[in-house]
């Protein structure tokens, strides 16, 4: 990967450091302060939530972050190399080799079965899982060869997060992981994400609308109007199973 | 955003939006669209128009309804025509061939020469139209009319000399004015099937000085025949057959065995055959495209649907609001097509003039013909939008606004294409998106195959040109020269042929006007004598290539046979007319698939013992040294037994330029038509598939698959598409190549069926070429999806 690097130095065990990160949407009167400087660093191996009200930011910083949008101001580096330098092809690397994403809305591919769904992205990777390793790290073992159609919500965000975790991706973006789900539904899905972040220690980067999930996460960033107005550690991280909402 | 008229409803202001939002599919949906009706309103306009003016033509110039030819016969015999049941006038003229030899042209030219009559000098019966100078003063023995076109092509102007050899004597003319007759709209001299006007004229002078120059006065040899109303014309025929058998008769033919009236007939009927098949082919594309692009738009939009019927939109008021919308699509190729069409008409009516000469000729398409193509186009529109339509009927409020659930990709194929384990995902993607909706991959197939067939089809029709050219130029006819006599001589004249500057062979052929007969059935058509082992004009079969004429008996054309129903073994009544006019009954003993005409053969040494006399050449194929050509000419020139020639380059030449060029811009407009489906289709397919999977692509890129990995799923589906449509496509165009080529064959020629795999390839060559400029459009679309904003909105 091109771009520059930070010169190594202990601090720099942070996995990504970000300063005055802004982005404008839009110019002159009509612009929209999207983010105003964000100064943030994220160590390795956290569980961190993301929470805020709609237009708060938070999309915006994820979409940044993962490499999906850029900034109009500020740098973000990610494990030394600035991130906010990269041309298109070089985000494509990150985001193929380093980071994943987990949607809403799922996204998964109607016609490829839940394996297959996964091994798109295995057929990828560098060190894979393979996808049946991943399918049983979410618990969906059994329902290995279903199409999407025929697996309900909460199944099919499992699947999207066993195509996410397959790769061993050193961070897992999830927006709104949760938001078409029932309560339940809901608790499975974040248990299996809570899993990975344990076994794996991949980094998590979680938004939500939902303040009690912050309950799960080591740390708490909290947006609003495009700024950190939050930052707390948690030092109480409870199981997702015992949460309420 | 544009801003809509006030009282516009807000249906009709999303339908709108919704065309404009569509508006590069429904671009590639007018091309096609404009393409087909362009087509109906230039054809049929072109039939409109050609026919409005000949019968035009033909009535106002008073063309002849039959035609009569002897030896030669006096005035009172006209007399007795004029006075049988239905003849309405009946006119006497002389009429002969000769050789034209004009400063600046070395070989000589055929011409044809016809009376005037002694009074009033314009023929009562096919009428002359007078385009320039005058009528030729009775009293000026050497004052002419030229035909128009043969004038403005050898360069003759007004008050200019020609030498015209005419029955052995050679006479200095003065061209005193240009005329057109509607006897020959199509004019093709001796042995031509294209109109070569530097090579063949018509003249026509005074009767009495014509007489003269033919050492015939007081007589005529021919008689041309007007019908009254209702006058039932092969009764008159026969009338007249009986009534000029002594003076030499050689058959009364009726107006439909004319050959100018019988080529434009023929091109009449090909240009409704043509119409017959290729609109119909465009249409039915459009009419899929509009399925396509309609069926994803409410599949898109099926929670507005629910949410109108939510609030209280009639199910017919819904349905009405698409339909329109592929209506509306539609419009701007009906009007395009309609533009086009008057265009290309207007384009075509100046290139039969290079064929067929009227006085007039304007492309008028008629309000009658844009209406029809107003109802074609709607009929199409909502055949195409009827299957979609019918399906918002059906869609329930409640189940249109749910979300909609992952498509079903469980069926029995696409479990077996996860069988394959070698597969990679994306290619298993490609898969099982075809065999999800068999029927839209296979008319995307079909669609691209309807293209490369039109387009093998039409180009081919150039090779099957190229064959009849070939067959004719350079496997029957090898002669350089070809010569015609002013009248039948002995073989004694092939010796003086032989003796001339640069002739290194010569052959005799021998026509002999005859009436064949089997049954009830009969045509005049004459008997071709040739010499078997003939080097220079040999028998071509389109099927079996060279054959002999046979030792005893007849071989028949093909459509020959067909018009006397016989077949070989059976015999024919042969009735010549020329001579001591034997009645003979002869065998067939082969059928011809022959290229050209009507003929009917006989071995050249046969024809003594049948004719009862010492057998007579009309004509002559010589082989020429060609540095010697001139020096040929000149003598040729001079020659008065010679009264017709042709020349083998000349005719190519001729051929090239003008069948050539006529098909060359036929073709490049096919072509276009063509290259326009694939691009509609590809295009359409394309844009369907990234509409639909816009979603997983941008999925896929989100989660690290890079523009070309992505852009294998979108192009790959449309990829196997345009590769199935190949094989389809080459089958299909061979299968219309043949069958326009059966088209065009009627009784005047038989168009060979020559179909080249060069032209197959260029055509596989077009279609990839067209998909892959459609695809780049439509990658460089892929590339522009904004990653986030996919993401966040559920489909």
């Amino acid at each position: 990967m091109a771009g520059p690097a930070l010169s190594r130095s202990p601090q720099d065990e942070s996995l990504y450091i970000i300063r005055g990160l802004t982005k404008v949407y839009g110019e002159g009167p009509t612009a929209v302060h999207a983010l105003r400087g964000i100064d943030l660093e994220l160590p390795r191996s956290a569980m961190v939530v993301l929470l805020g009200a709609s237009g708060s930011g938070k999309s915006t910083f994820l979409n940044i972050v993962g490499g999906l949008d850029e900034a109009t101001d500020g740098e973000v580096f990610f494990e030394g190399q600035e991130l906010t330098a990269f041309g298109p092809a070089e985000l494509t690397e990150y985001r193929r080799n380093s980071v994943s994403f987990v949607f809403q809305f799922y996204n998964l591919v109607a016609s490829l079965t839940a394996r297959e769904n996964v091994s798109l992205i295995t057929e990828i990777a560098d060190d894979p899982m393979t996808p049946e390793e991943a399918l049983a790290l979410v618990g969906l073992e059994k329902r290995i060869d279903h199409f999407p159609s025929q697996l309900s919500g909460g199944e099919q965000q499992r699947v999207a997060i066993a195509r996410a975790i397959a790769k061993r991706p050193k961070v897992m973006f999830c927006d709104e992981p949760t938001g078409a789900l029932d309560s339940q539904t809901g608790v499975i899905v974040l248990d299996a994400l809570d899993q990975v972040n344990r076994e794996l220690g991949t980094t998590t980067l979680l938004i939500t609308h939902n303040v009690v999930i912050a309950d799960m996460a080591d740390r708490l960033l909290r947006f609003a109007d495009g700024e950190l107005v939050e930052d707390r550690d948690n030092p109480h991280r409870v199981a997702p199973s015992e949460l309420r909402w | 955003m544009v801003r809509l008229p006030a009282w516009l409803g807000a249906l009709d202001r999303k339908l709108l939006r919704d065309i404009w939002r569509l508006r590069s599919q429904a671009f590639a949906i007018a091309l096609v669209i404009a393409a087909g009706i362009g087509m109906v309103v230039m054809s049929f306009g072109m039939i409109r128009s050609l026919e409005a003016t000949r019968d035009a033509y033909y009535d106002r110039y008073r063309f002849a309804d039959i035609f009569a030819s002897a030896r030669r016969f006096s005035e009172s015999l006209v007399n007795d025509v004029q006075s049988l049941d239905g003849v309405s006038i009946a006119e006497g003229r002389l009429t002969s061939n000769g050789t034209l030899d004009i400063p600046g042209i070395a070989e000589p030219i055929t011409t044809r020469i016809h009376s005037l009559p002694r009074v009033g000098g314009m023929p009562r019966v096919n009428a002359l139209v007078l385009r320039s100078g005058r009528l030729p003063n009775p009293v000026r023995p050497d004052e002419v009319l030229a035909s128009e076109k043969f004038a403005d092509a050898a360069r003759i102007g007004l008050g200019d000399t020609i030498e015209v050899l005419l029955y052995g004597k050679k006479q200095r003319l003065r061209v005193v004015g240009t005329a057109l007759s509607p006897e020959y709209v199509y004019a093709i001299g001796p042995g031509q099937i294209f109109p070569d006007n530097r090579r063949f004229g018509v003249l026509w002078m005074g009767e009495e000085h014509l007489a003269a120059a033919l050492n015939s006065s007081n007589a005529y040899n021919e008689v041309l025949i007007r019908l009254e109303h209702g006058a039932v014309a092969p009764e008159v025929v026969r009338r007249v057959d009986n009534l000029l058998e002594r003076y030499g008769g050689r058959g009364a033919a009726p107006r439909s065995d004319q050959i100018s009236d019988r080529f434009l007939e023929n091109e009449l009927s090909q240009l409704g055959q043509m119409t017959a098949i290729l609109p119909p082919i465009f249409l039915g594309v459009a009419a899929f495209l509009i399925n396509m692009v309609l069926s994803r738009l409410v599949e898109s939009e099926r929670e507005i649907i629910g949410l109108l019927t939510a609030f209280g939109y009639r199910n017919r008021a819904i349905m009405w609001h698409y339909a329109k919308l592929a209506l509306v699509l539609s419009l701007p190729g009906l009007v395009l097509g309609l533009i086009l069409g008057s265009w290309m008409g207007r384009g075509l009516a100046g290139l039969y003039q290079e064929f067929f000469v009227f006085p007039f000729l304007t492309y008028r398409a008629g309000s009658d013909v844009f209406l029809i193509s107003c109802l074609i186009t709607i009929t199409v529109v909502l055949i195409g939008a009827a299957q979609t339509v019918r399906r918002i009927g059906r869609l329930k409020a409640a189940e249109a606004m749910r979300p909609p659930v992952p498509p079903n990709y469980s069926g029995g194929i696409a479990r077996l294409i996860g069988k394959i384990r070698k597969l990679d995902e994306p290619t298993r993607i490609i898969l099982r998106g075809l065999v999800r909706r068999p029927l839209r991959s296979m008319l995307g197939s079909f669609g691209v195959a309807a293209a490369l067939g039109l387009y093998v089809a039409s180009a081919g029709s150039m090779d099957n040109v190229g064959m009849m050219t070939d067959l004719l130029f350079h496997q029957a006819n090898r002669a350089d020269i070809s010569v015609s006599f002013a009248e039948p001589r002995d073989e004694r004249v092939l010796f003086e042929l032989e003796r001339l500057p640069g002739v290194m062979r010569v052959e005799p052929v021998c026509y002999i006007a005859a009436t064949l007969s089997a049954g009830h059935r009969s045509r005049s058509e004459s008997l071709t004598g040739m010499k078997r082992d003939s080097d220079l004009n040999r028998l071509v079969d389109i099927d079996d290539g060279l054959v002999q004429p046979p030792v005893k008996g007849l071989m028949l054309s093909t459509i020959l046979a067909k018009q006397l129903a016989v077949a070989p073994g059976d015999r024919v009544e042969v009735n010549i007319t020329e001579g001591r006019r034997p009645h003979l009954t002869l065998p067939v003993r082969s059928i011809l698939k022959s290229p050209v005409g009507n003929p009917a053969y006989v071995d050249f040494a046969s024809l003594g013992p049948l004719m009862r006399e010492t057998p007579l050449a009309s004509g002559a194929y010589l082989s020429v040294d060609p540095d010697q050509a001139d020096a040929l000419y000149r003598k040729l020139k001079a020659m008065p037994i010679i009264a017709g020639f042709s020349q083998r380059a000349a005719a190519l030449n001729g051929i090239d330029e003008t069948v050539g060029e006529t098909m060359g811009i036929v073709t490049l407009f096919n072509t276009a038509f063509s290259a326009l489906i694939v691009f509609g289709v590809v295009y359409n397919n394309a844009r369907i598939s990234l509409a639909e999977r816009a979603r997983d692509l941008v999925s896929l890129r989100v989660l690290g698959y890079q523009r070309s990995e992505v852009s294998y799923i979108l192009l790959g589906e449309l990829a196997l598409i345009v590769i199935a449509s190949l094989p389809l496509g080459a089958l299909f165009g061979y299968y219309l190549s043949q069958y326009l080529a059966s088209s065009m064959s009627g009784d005047l020629f038989v168009m060979p069926f020559a179909l080249s795999t060069a032209t197959i390839a260029f055509a596989i060559l077009l279609v990839l070429m067209t998909a892959a400029v459609s695809s780049l459009f439509v990658s460089s679309r892929l590339n522009r999806l904004d990653l986030v904003s996919v993401l966040k909105t559920r489909e």
